[in-house]
């Protein structure tokens, strides 16, 4: 049934249609200024972590350790990763490709939460093993949680939404010209891909 | 048997970042006549997971964030 909507539409409902495509652009645009108010949102607190960085004597502050490059590399890859096959879920759809589109969403979900997952593990081995913590260790915990936090709950937030998705479209809600949904998906899924690159850069690499 | 964590991420990273790299950019080349706002913006996007890639296989190899051991 999905697949016959992908091919052809939705046989019934032509003014809701309508509506759809004239509204469309509107949809796309509060969309696009939601990700920008989010970007100015996560651009303050890394201004600030920057700042409070580059005012102190060296970094990180004595007494703690850098933190681990090779387990966030690899932690890093996944999220990129799964920003590819989000991608391509997209790409899939367009093309009317549902089978291709539903296993690269699932993928996109099985690489989103497996950054989670990845993120619990380093939270916990930062506060059991190397005693840094968000409320106990200045700056550097503040910012560090702060921010990897906030990216998390959007990842989670990602998550819940591209599950959400893929029960939608298996219960063929949405069709081969209205698809805002996963357009939508597909969009925040690579801003929280984006502001990873730069979490990734200015806690683990400079 | 002693396994190096630390080497089986790195190695992770650098195999994963070449396979992400190679699909961001192929992606971005395949997309770059797309018009339309969505797509401009899917190509920065697609530039910047690029990067994202490339920062992974660096950390990956020690090239970027291989710092020095405090005494």
């Amino acid at each position: 049934m999905a697949v016959a909507s992908i091919a052809h539409g939705s046989a019934h409902g032509d003014g809701a249609d309508q509506l759809y495509v004239e509204t469309r652009e509107l949809r796309l645009q509060g969309f696009l200024l939601f990700l920008v108010s989010d970007c100015v949102l996560f651009s303050s607190f890394i201004f600030a972590y920057l700042y409070l960085r580059n005012s102190g004597q060296g970094w990180p502050p004595p007494g703690i350790k850098r933190l681990d490059v090779a387990f966030a590399a690899w932690n890093s890859v996944l999220l990129f990763g799964s920003g590819a096959t989000m991608h391509y879920a997209l790409e899939n759809w367009k093309h009317g490709n549902f089978m291709k589109y539903m296993w690269m969403l699932i993928f996109t979900i099985i690489l989103g939460a497996g950054f989670l997952g990845g993120q619990a593990y380093e939270y916990t081995h930062l506060i059991v093993a190397e005693h840094v913590s968000w409320w106990g260790s200045g700056i550097f915990g503040a910012s560090f949680f702060t921010l990897t936090g906030m990216h998390g709950f959007h990842v989670f937030v990602g998550v819940c939404y591209l599950t959400v998705l893929l029960l939608q479209s298996a219960a063929g809600v949405y069709t081969g010209q209205k698809y805002f949904g996963i357009t939508a998906g597909t969009l925040y899924w690579h801003f929280v891909d984006v502001i990873w690159v730069v979490l990734f850069s200015i806690f683990y690499l400079i | 048997m002693n396994v190096d964590f630390a080497v089986l991420e790195r190695t992770g990273a650098v195999a994963g970042g070449i396979i992400v790299g190679v699909v961001a950019f192929y992606a971005l080349y395949k997309d770059w006549s797309t018009p339309g706002v969505e797509n401009h913006v899917f190509k920065l996007m697609l530039l910047l997971l690029g990067f994202g890639a490339i920062l992974a296989i660096l950390a990956g190899i020690n090239v970027l964030g291989n710092f020095p051991k405090v005494a």
